[in-house]
Order: structure tokens, then C-alpha cells, then sequence
């Protein structure tokens, strides 16, 4: 994608208001979190961005909010914790953005979400998986992505079901995602009686190849790999070259092969992968995630729409419609008023079980219950045929999305 | 590891003495009026070999530092490391697996020669300029992402040859013109301390040029395809182990040690390439020039070499290997923007190791922290913490090598005194 | 009367910085609070930089090493250590003064809140009986830069005998190193994730009988621009005094100084130990004031931004160096809003930097004493700026010129 992009009506607006900050209430102001410079993941913050610009200018385009225009003013997080948290600050006080929403990085998430708390502006994080953002049962913190744990859970229970895994060998990298994934994952393969062995690199690594023959020498049944960007790309790559790849024996993938066109430009002898995936399968998208879905990939140039840009996409929309609900853009009242929402979003019925009206320990339920949406749909994936589209792919687990019996290549 | 006393205690002995060595024998050297710049090096290794016996035996005698005594001091201290390893950690892979050994040492070797040869465009640049390029690491970056624009946007399906080739062409402009434009003025005193102001120019174009690329292309990770897919072959067919046994994108010897494609093919190009450029340098007048003047300056002009010409020469050439290197290994890796920060560093580990300016030393410098690297991702025991350090082993033979003989193994003293005075 | 130009506006620049938090009141204080903290942060760090690698001629890539060690120190010294009036029995703990210091065990990364650390647990029983303090944020503050000052010490006894590129890259080695270690070592200091410290002033404070939150910018600016007075003070004193001499004569020509009998040795490892120290020191009060450290601090464009703004604002000129860190780390930050030029959208994010490199490179070539030095020397001749070019000109022509004075002349 270039970054020289054809000028767009919100462009303009963005630039004129930014100097004439909190000149008008007009138009209303949403600040989207994103990575869009090393050390952050930069390829998923461009798509976060675009999903973010999608989502305003489909709410534009239906009247908007409150018979006012929503901005969604883009900010870069660099992946930093610290530049996350001054994010958030200009935000708030330069921007003057009433709510914020995006967020890929679970360290940016954890630091910046104090200063949204203190300076008592929601957030509804898209991507920040860490558990604490939402244990931590702050009033003005709302999550959409599934939790670590629980995401962890559905790469162990899948293991579990794989025929013949005595071994796995984990691959993860040493952040603040991989070691804590990494963790669990082993522990819940260590329940199911299936030992494991963790390796974890830095996250800059590129040459997999002395890694790749100490796994092999562990002989795995199957291999998971915990890894974020271009690393994971790297090391499917590799142990594939080596003879323990995706086409020799069970192999899990990072999450950044959902962008399938990059993921079989990099990974050519990827098939038989298995992904994890949030949300639901194409056949099943609601009309709204159909229609973004279509956009999105016209508008990138991509063949699939990741999941990310999708939870993107329905944390400003929900946004949007709690200030509408709200009827004000005052704090609180949107507060209230995601506690209270049920937003038809392009992931699904979005709803907030749990807050400042009914604690998570009333269903004795854990702090990280808090403001957090329980249903997103976390499913396994195989890519089942090279060259396949992650949308098209076959859904391998859990049984209630099954579109496919996984394919197992060691059998 | 099974006994880490048994480990850590011989390592905290041998560094005790190695430091000891370092400082006394330095001391005897300085005031027999001997040479000293090796005194620290072979202090540092008889202490960490031999202990107090050596230390004893080499003040004693002070021998005059000979390549031979270095290197066999050097090697005994490893193996002394490597057996100590062996007893305290019996289970180690590394101990246990000869197979597992073979393919480390093979994949340490292959990586090994592909930096080294990259370490050997900075050598170039080093022994004409006296300039530690930054820039080292976008050249590389660059090469590969000509070779992936070439092959795979522009012009898919052309002979990647083509796009190899493209990639050294526009490196060799760049480092052309940005030596004309920006690193001119060193050459005639016009500028206060030069050398530091090379590192200055070529960090700014480090800087310029990956963020240049970054806000064209953006930071998708891109890939090109293989290069070469080996034919299925058997050889021979009969025997087991099967010595050779190819498959599309790999190649498997012995059943033990695999290769892939990409890396083979980059790593035979990089020999083949480092032939040709060892017959440019000794065979033709150009490179006789560019030897003449990384000798003597002065001398050079006074037989009628343009020094001007050949610092040109030099940097461009410089950094066109470098994109050749990164030309050859975006068939392997993903390529982003940032990707030349990793190799970058390794180039300047590998020179310092081999000497500043020593091309020989390059190439021994980087299979040997190809070797490094590879010993450490492999034998470190704790699986959670062996891939992550792998930045550091590299950075700790440079820091080790600095302290110890920062000539490096092949270094040797400009006569210009241009070149940072070692 | 030209020649106190830069005095007086030295003097109106220091009192609009004082005045500057009083008075400014829009509504996006906190944010250009944050920029002014995080300039005069970058401010220390280019100035020191430039006395080491500028004034004493000592090419170090290795400084932001040094200021992560300060903000390292303190940052584990407060995440791991504590007091407390009754033993845990859990804890490492030894009796202190009648208190017992507790360390607590390091429990990593996790993703959720149920794992506890022994002091925790500890607290848990005892059910808010029992207060625990943690270390003073100032007595972090002071060790981390003691850390710094005894780490510059050691870099540079071992350097002693390096120069020039060998220096560069050794230093470059050490934070390489340093940056592996804190990543890989995540059980300690919680790698990527970040290391939380304590807020600059954890009970918040009073000033002129106002009181100011913890999280309120106005105390952290203060003691940023004071930090920063502070190390240009000592700097020029420095510079002024035989000292400055002397590491001078060690940049322009080692073996000649030594030959006419300056310590060598003892002038390069004491400048590497004080501007080392001012790095660790403003690493330090910058980690408390954001809150959250991470070993990409030592990321070289970290480094590098570092390098050019000391570069672009005079290389060998202190105060330009901090007066240009200021001023790039202001544009830098302001400049993030994208443009437009005829129908095309310039995202800034990315091309700020490619403009930043082209001007590192401009100034480079073709003013090599920065943009800012040659303003102050300009005016003032009083600065170091023109001792040295007059020292350059003289060193040119006469013996023991550039390092290439046995290049033809052509």
C-alpha cells in the first residue's frame, strides 16, 4: 500500500481541526489508536487506521451522531508503552476527543489506559489482549477483543484435539503477548497430559535456522507458534526449508497469516497451516461486516479482511453509538450508555455484561469479566489449499463453527 | 545444565586469570620494552588456558607474539571451555547429538560466509576511507527490495538474475553519489576530525534512506520467491544413510544437516562473487589502484592513482556488495524497511573481528560469528532465553575483541594514520 | 553590546521556560507540557553527548545505554525493594534499622492479576494492618545515577585505548548488549511489557501553597528544567575551567597532549564518568515521570535522534546541542499532523523522519558547526565555539594538522 493516498473529504476536516482544537462541538472527535511506526507492528496499525477512516465515514454517511459529523483522529502509538500513554494525554487534551477507541499492542494498552481513566475519557481497546486491561475494572475502560486466556485456551483445547500429540514445541516471543500466551498455552497442554517445551526469541529475530534445528531435535508432534509480524512469517518459513513446516506436521501459525496475500507471498510452503481467528466465518458475517468486509479489501488491496481491522472498525462504531444513545458527549453518559448497549456490529451482537451496574463476582465470574464482550468468536482455521483466502479457509475447531474436519499431515 | 557450579566456577577461573593475564603481562611487555600490542591478548588467553602456569611461563619467558602462539592459545582456551561445557552439562544436545552439531555447525557456516561476505563491502570502505559506514544495513535493506520490486511488481516472472542485478546497479549509484555529495569534503583537511564525520554522513543517510523506504513502499513484510528449486534427487540412491537426498526448496545431507535453497544458492553466489572480486583486486589496474591506495595514499597519487577516484570506487563498491548480500537473502528472509539494523551490526562484529580494513579477515570474521552464533542458539541450555541473546553473542566477541586486540585477527596499522590510529 | 546578544536572550529564553507553565492555559496544557518535559529530557542527553563525543572528542553511541541504567536502577530498586514494619515471612528480607527491607521475588509477565508477588501475598494476610513503604523516588533517583557515573567509569577505563570508530562501535556494542539483556531477561525487568515506576512525586506536592497531583505536569517540568540547568551549568564550568582545557587537547590531538603531560587517562575517564552520570540521572526522572520503561529506549533511532539533534544543533557547542534538541524534539512532535500538496495526503508520521534525515545530512555538509552554534558565536564571541575554529584554522596550517596531513596535496 503507499502511504501517498488519495485526499479524502475527511482528510481535510482533519487538518483544519486539528489546529482549532475544541473550537466548535462539531465536529464530534473519536481518537483511534494506532501503531504506524517501528518499533510497533506497523502492518497492523495501517490496517487499523484504514478500518478506522471506513467506520467514520460510514457513520458520516447515515447522518452521524447527534446531527453532528464524527472525526476519528488517528494517532501513533509507535508500540511504546510510553509514547502510548503521551498519546493518550494529546489526545484528551489537544485533540479534545470525547471517547477513543483502536489500540493494537497489549503494553500500549496497559499504559495508556491509566491516563484515560484519569482523565475520565472512555476507551473501548480493539486489540489489547492483556487480561489486567480489563481486571483492573476501571470505569472507563470497555475491551472488545477476546482475553489472552481465553485466546490461549483455544490454541491448547485444539492441541488437545489433535490425534497422536505427545509433544508440542512452542515457539514465542519475549513480550508482553507471547511469554504470558506462552504460559498459558503450556499449562493447559500440561492438563490435557501433553508436555511441552517453550522456546522464545527476540522479537527482531530473522534467521530462524539454529532455533528451528533445536525444535526439531525435541521432535514435536506439533509446533505453536506465538509470534507477531514479519517474525512469524520468518520462522513457518524456515522450519518448513527444514523440514518441520506446516506441510510435515501440525503447525499453528502467528496470527499475522490472516493477511493471507502477504502470508503465502512469504510463506510459500504454508499450506496446511492452522491459524487462530477471531470472529465468525465469512458465510456467517452479518450484513455489516459483509459490507465493511467488501470496502476494506477494495479500498487495501487485500484479499482478506484480518480481524483486527474488524474489531477497529466496531470500536469506533460502538463508540458512535453510545454517544447517540447517550444523546450527549459527556463522559459518564457514555459510560452509562455502552453498559448498556447492544451495537449489531461487523463481529457481531456486541454487549458489556459486566460493570459498574453488575460485578463479575455477582456470577462469580473473574475481575477481567469487567466491561469486556464475552462472545467474540474464537475459532481455528486451516489453510487447506495453497493460495487460499484466510476468509475462505476451512474452520477447523471449535464445533460449533466447524465448516471443515482439520486436515492432519503426519497422519 | 546438571552441575552449573562445576561450569560457572571454571568460567569465573579462567576470567579471573584471563584479567590478571591481560593487565600483568601488558605490564612485563611495557617495561621489557617489548611490543605490546598483542601483550594483553596472549596475557588474556595463556591465564584463561593455563591459568597461573601459563602466566608464570609466559612472564618468564615473554615470547615474541607469534601468529602461531596466539592462535593456539586462543584455540585451547575454547576447547578448555568446550570440555568444561561437555562434563557440566552431559545432557546438553549439543554434547549428546553429533548430528544436531553437524547441522549447527553447517547452518553457522552458510549464514557465516553470506555476513562475511557482506562485512567485506564495510572492509572495502574501511581500507579506502577510513569510514565505518552506518549505512551499511540499508544497502542491504535496498538490495533486497530491488529484487522484490524487479521480480515480483514490475516485471514478474523475469530471471531473478535481472533483478540481482538491478539491485547492485542502484546500490552502486547511490554509494556513488552520495560519496561525491557528501563525503568529498573529508579528504583534504578541510574538515576537523574525518572520521567521525563519515560516521556522521553515512548515519544520516542510514537514517534518510530506511525511512525514505519506508514511507514509499510502507511496512508490509514482502518476500521473493526462491530463486532456484533443486530438481528431486537421491545420491546414491542405494546407500543409507542417503548422502544427498534433495527435495523442492531443500537439500538434505546425510539425513542430519539440511540446507535450503535460498541460503545455498546465496551462499555459492557469494563465493563465486568473492573470487571475482578477489581477481578484480589482484588482477586488474583498478584494483591494484584500490589496494595502492588502502596501502599508502601519498604514494599512490605520486604513481599517478587518483585517490579520489578510487574513494568513489570504493564506496560505491562497498555498498554494492552489501545489496548483493541483501539481494541474495530476500529469497530467505522477509524484507521490511527496518531489516538491515540486524546484519548491520553483525558486519561490524565481523570486521572488527577480522581487523578494520582486512579483507581476508572479513570472511574468516564471519564464519567465525556465524560459528558463534550458531553455538550459542544451539548449546545454551535454558530454551527460553537461548534464541533471545542471540543479538548479544555477537556483540560480545566485538566488545571482547576491542578489549583484548582491536586490531582483530588480520588488523594492521594505516599508514596514513586516517583510520581511527590502530 | 552585540556581544551580550546571547546573554540577554539566553536570560529571556530561561524566564519565558520558567514562566512558560504559569501562564500558558489552553486546554491541550498537559500535551505541550509532555513535549517541553520530553525535550528538556532529549535537551541533557544532547548536551552531555556533545561535551563527550563534540568538546572531548569521545564518538559514543552508547549514551542512551547509560540512561537506560539510570532509569533502570531506580526503576527495580523501587519495583523490588521495600520496607516494612513487620517481617513477611515470605519475602527475601533482612531487619533494617528496626524495619525489616523487604525484596520482593520477581514474578514476571503475566496476563492476569491472579498470580501475586510474596509482598502481596504478605499484605493480603495481614489484611491493611501493616504499611509498607517502598524506596524514596529520590534516593532511586540518586542511585541510578551513581550507577551511571561507576558504569561511564568502567566504559571508560576500558576504552582507553580506542578511538575513533573503534570507540563508536564498541559503545555501540555495550547498549546492544544492555538492550538484549533487559529484553531477554523478562522475569526481572518485564522486558517489552515495560517496567512500571512510581510517579516522580508519589504523594503529590506543594509549591507556592498550591498543591499538584502526582499526575500533574507542572512539578516534573520544574524538576526537568532544573535537571537541565543543572548539567549545563557544570558543563560550562567545565568547559571553562582547566578541565575543559584539557579534554580538548585530548579531541584534538591525544599523544600530543599526553606528551606534554596532561593525564590522558584521567581526563577521559572523568569525562566519560560525569556526562555518563547526567545521562543516567535524566534517564532516571524521566522513567519516573512517564511512568513506564522499556528496552526500547535503547532502540537506535532512539540513539540516533539523539545523535542529530546534537548534530544539527552544534556538535561541539553544549548549549546549542540542548537549545536544538528542544527545538527538534518540538517540531518533531508537532510535525506528526499530515499535509496535503496538490490532491496528495503526505502522512507525516513517516516523512518527518526522511525530512529529519535530510537536514541531519544538509547540516552536516554544510554547516558543520550546527545551525544553532554559529548564531551564538556569532553574536557572542564569548562562546567555545569560535576558540575552536580559531584552534582549527591554525591546527590546519600548522603541524600536526588533520588526521589525512600526509595526504598529497593536490
Amino acid at each position: 500500500m503507499t502511504t501517498f493516498r488519495l485526499l479524502t473529504a475527511t482528510a481535510v476536516g482533519a487538518l483544519v481541526t486539528a489546529s482549532a482544537a475544541l473550537a466548535a462541538d462539531c465536529p464530534i472527535k473519536i481518537g483511534g489508536i494506532a501503531p504506524l511506526s517501528a518499533p510497533g507492528t506497523v502492518v497492523g496499525g495501517e490496517a487499523m487506521r484504514e478500518a478506522m477512516l471506513i467506520a467514520q465515514e460510514d457513520i458520516n454517511a447515515a447522518g452521524g451522531v447527534l446531527g453532528c459529523d464524527i472525526e476519528v483522529v488517528i494517532g501513533d502509538s509507535e508500540g511504546l508503552p510510553e509514547k502510548g500513554a503521551a498519546l493518550m494525554e494529546k489526545f484528551i487534551t489537544q485533540d479534545g476527543v470525547v471517547a477513543v477507541g483502536g489500540g493494537y499492542h497489549s503494553s500500549v494498552g496497559v499504559a495508556s489506559k491509566d491516563v484515560a481513566q484519569r482523565l475520565e475519557t472512555p476507551v473501548v481497546f480493539a486489540e489489547t489482549w492483556n487480561d489486567t486491561i480489563t481486571g483492573d475494572k476501571q470505569k472507563y475502560i470497555f475491551r472488545i477483543a477476546p482475553l489472552s486466556s481465553w485466546a490461549s485456551a483455544t490454541i491448547w483445547q485444539f492441541a488437545l484435539t489433535v490425534p497422536g500429540v505427545e509433544k508440542v514445541a512452542i515457539l514465542t516471543e519475549n513480550t508482553d503477548y507471547g511469554i504470558p500466551a506462552s504460559e498459558e498455552t503450556a499449562r493447559g497442554l500440561e492438563s490435557g497430559g501433553v508436555e511441552s517445551v517453550t522456546f522464545s526469541v527476540d522479537i527482531g529475530t530473522q534467521d530462524y535456522a539454529g532455533i528451528v534445528q533445536r525444535i526439531k531435535a525435541e521432535n514435536p508432534d506439533m509446533i505453536i507458534t506465538l509470534v507477531t509480524g514479519e517474525a512469524a512469517y520468518n520462522f513457518t518459513q524456515q522450519a518448513a526449508d527444514a523440514g518441520i513446516g506446516p506441510l510435515d506436521l501440525p503447525f499453528v501459525t502467528g496470527q499475522d497469516a490472516l493477511e493471507s496475500g502477504a502470508y503465502w507471498e512469504n510463506v510459500p510452503d504454508g499450506q496446511y497451516a492452522f491459524v487462530q481467528r477471531i470472529g465468525v466465518p465469512e458465510t456467517e458475517f452479518t450484513d455489516k461486516g459483509r459490507e465493511f468486509a467488501a470496502k476494506y479489501k477494495e479500498r487495501m488491496n487485500k484479499s482478506d479482511v484480518e480481524s483486527y481491522a474488524m474489531e477497529a472498525y466496531d470500536s469506533i462504531a460502538i463508540i458512535a453509538q453510545a454517544i447517540e444513545e447517550a444523546g450527549s458527549t459527556e463522559a459518564d453518559a457514555i459510560v452509562t450508555a455502552l453498559e448498556g448497549i447492544e451495537h449489531n456490529g461487523t463481529l457481531g451482537k456486541i454487549y458489556f455484561p459486566y460493570g459498574t451496574g453488575k460485578d463479575p463476582s455477582a456470577d462469580g465470574k473473574g475481575d477481567e469479566w469487567w466491561h469486556q464482550w464475552p462472545d467474540p468468536a474464537l475459532t481455528m482455521i486451516q489453510y487447506q489449499e495453497e493460495g487460499q483466502d484466510s476468509t475462505g479457509a476451512a474452520i477447523v475447531y471449535p464445533d460449533a463453527y466447524k465448516t471443515a474436519d482439520p486436515v492432519f499431515v503426519n497422519q | 545444565m546438571e552441575f552449573p557450579l562445576l561450569f560457572w566456577g571454571v568460567l569465573a577461573w579462567m576470567i579471573f586469570w584471563a584479567v590478571a593475564g591481560a593487565i600483568l603481562i601488558k605490564r612485563r611487555y611495557l617495561a621489557q620494552d617489548l611490543d605490546t600490542s598483542n601483550a594483553s591478548f596472549i596475557g588474556a588467553m595463556s591465564g584463561a588456558a593455563l591459568g597461573p602456569v601459563g602466566l608464570a611461563a609466559v612472564w618468564a619467558r615473554t615470547p615474541k607474539s607469534s601468529g602461531y602462539l596466539t592462535t593456539a592459545l586462543g584455540l585451547l582456551t575454547v576447547l578448555i571451555v568446550a570440555v568444561t561445557f561437555s562434563f557440566a552439562d552431559p545432557d546438553n544436545i549439543c554434547v549428546t547429538s553429533g548430528g544436531f552439531v553437524a547441522s549447527q555447525f553447517v547452518n553457522g557456516l552458510i549464514i557465516g560466509i553470506i555476513y562475511g561476505f557482506m562485512a567485506l563491502g564495510l572492509s572495502l570502505i574501511f581500507s579506502i576511507l577510513g569510514v565505518v559506514s552506518f549505512a551499511h544495513g540499508e544497502f542491504y535493506m535496498i538490495g533486497g527490495m530491488v529484487v522484490y520490486f524487479v521480480t515480483a511488481v514490475f516485471l514478474p516472472g523475469i530471471n531473478p538474475l535481472m533483478g540481482v542485478l538491478a539491485a547492485c546497479a542502484t546500490a552502486f549509484a547511490i554509494g556513488a553519489i552520495f560519496e561525491r555529495l557528501m563525503l568529498t569534503p573529508m579528504y583534504h583537511g578541510k574538515i576537523d576530525r574525518p572520521i567521525e564525520y563519515g560516521i556522521l554522513a553515512t548515519f544520516g543517510l542510514a537514517f534518510t534512506l530506511q525511512y525514505f523506504v519506508q514511507a514509499l513502499v510502507g511496512a508490509n513484510p514482502v518476500k521473493a520467491q526462491r530463486f532456484i528449486e533443486f530438481p528431486r534427487w537421491r545420491f546414491p540412491a542405494e546407500a543409507d544413510p542417503i548422502w544427498i537426498k534433495t527435495s523442492r526448496g531443500s537439500m538434505t545431507l546425510f539425513e542430519q544437516v539440511t540446507i535450503s535453497s535460498p541460503r545455498f544458492t546465496a551462499a555459492l553466489t557469494c563465493i563465486l562473487v568473492l573470487l571475482a572480486l578477489l581477481y578484480l583486486l589482484h588482477r586488474t589496474w583498478t584494483g591494484k589502484a584500490l589496494r595502492a591506495v588502502s596501502q599508502d595514499r601519498e604514494a599512490a597519487a605520486i604513481a599517478g592513482i587518483k585517490p579520489d577516484t578510487m574513494n568513489m570506487l570504493a564506496f560505491a563498491l562497498g555498498g554494492m556488495i552489501a545489496a548483493l548480500a541483501g539481494a541474495l537473502l530476500v529469497q530467505a528472509f522477509s524484507w521490511l524497511p527496518q531489516v538491515g539494523a540486524i546484519p548491520a551490526m553483525r558486519s561490524f562484529v565481523i570486521v572488527v573481528l577480522g581487523g578494520l580494513g582486512s579483507l581476508p579477515g572479513a570472511f574468516l570474521g564471519g564464519i567465525m560469528v556465524g560459528m558463534v552464533e550458531a553455538a550459542g542458539t544451539g548449546c545454551v541450555p535454558d530454551p527460553q532465553k537461548a534464541a533471545s541473546y542471540i543479538p548479544a553473542y555477537g556483540m560480545i566477541v566485538l566488545t571482547l575483541t576491542l578489549l583484548l586486540r582491536p586490531t582483530g585477527m588480520f588488523g594492521r596499522r594505516f599508514a596514513s594514520g586516517a583510520h581511527g590510529q590502530f | 553590546m552585540t556581544k551580550q546578544i546571547p546573554n540577554i536572550a539566553g536570560v529571556i529564553v530561561l524566564l519565558f521556560l520558567a514562566a512558560f507553565p504559569l501562564v500558558y492555559g489552553a486546554a491541550d496544557y498537559d500535551y505541550i507540557m509532555h513535549i517541553m518535559i520530553t525535550a528538556f529530557f532529549y535537551a541533557i542527553l544532547a548536551a552531555s553527548w556533545s561535551m563527550l563525543s563534540g568538546y572531548a572528542g569521545q564518538f559514543s553511541f552508547g549514551h542512551m545505554g547509560f540512561m537506560a541504567i539510570g532509569a533502570y536502577t531506580t526503576g527495580l530498586l523501587c519495583h523490588y525493594i521495600y520496607l516494612s514494619p513487620e517481617p513477611t515471612g515470605l519475602c527475601t528480607e533482612t531487619p533494617f534499622f528496626g524495619q525489616w527491607l523487604v525484596v520482593v521475588n520477581p514474578i514476571g509477565v503475566t496476563s492476569t492479576t491472579l498470580t501475586q508477588d510474596c509482598l502481596r501475598q504478605a499484605m493480603d494476610a495481614w489484611g491493611g494492618r501493616v504499611e509498607v513503604t517502598r524506596m524514596p523516588v529520590p534516593l532511586g533517583i540518586l542511585m541510578g545515577t551513581i550507577m551511571g557515573a561507576i558504569a561511564g567509569f568502567l566504559v571508560g577505563m576500558l576504552v582507553l585505548r580506542l578511538r575513533a570508530a573503534y570507540l563508536a562501535l564498541f559503545t555501540l556494542g555495550f547498549s546492544e548488549i544492555l538492550k538484549a539483556t533487559i529484553s531477554a531477561e523478562i522475569d526481572i525487568t518485564r522486558g517489552q511489557a515495560g517496567l512500571e515506576l512510581p510517579p516522580l512525586y508519589p504523594d503529590g506536592v506543594t509549591l507556592f501553597g498550591t498543591y499538584f497531583e502526582p499526575t500533574d505536569k507542572l512539578p516534573p517540568y520544574y524538576t526537568m528544567l532544573a535537571l537541565l540547568l543543572a548539567c549545563l551549568g557544570i558543563l560550562a564550568w567545565l568547559a571553562h575551567s582547566r578541565f575543559g582545557l584539557f579534554v580538548r587537547a585530548l579531541r584534538e590531538d591525544q599523544d600530543a597532549a599526553a606528551a606534554l603531560g596532561v593525564n590522558t587517562t584521567r581526563y577521559k575517564v572523568l569525562v566519560f564518568t560525569i556526562t555518563c552520570a547526567m545521562a543516567a540521572a535524566a534517564g532516571a526522572v524521566q522513567g519516573h515521570y512517564v511512568q513506564i520503561i522499556t528496552p526500547n529506549l535503547l532502540f537506535l533511532l532512539q540513539m540516533s535522534l539523539v545523535v542529530a539533534m546534537a548534530v544539527i544543533g552544534g556538535i561541539e557547542n553544549f548549549v546549542a546541542a540542548a537549545i536544538g534538541a528542544i527545538i527538534l524534539q518540538v517540531l518533531l512532535e508537532l510535525l506528526r499532523n499530515s499535509f496535503v500538496i496538490g490532491g496528495i495526503e503526505v502522512d507525516m508520521t513517516i516523512w518527518r523522519l526522511v525530512f529529519f534525515g535530510l537536514l541531519l545530512m544538509i547540516t552536516l555538509r554544510f554547516f558543520r558547526n550546527g545551525l544553532i552554534a554559529p548564531l551564538i558565536a556569532y553574536f557572542g564571541r564569548v562562546g567555545v565555539a569560535e576558540e575552536t575554529v580559531a584552534k582549527r584554522a591554525s591546527t590546519l596550517t600548522g603541524p600536526g594538522g588533520g588526521p589525512h596531513r600526509t595526504e598529497a596535496p593536490d
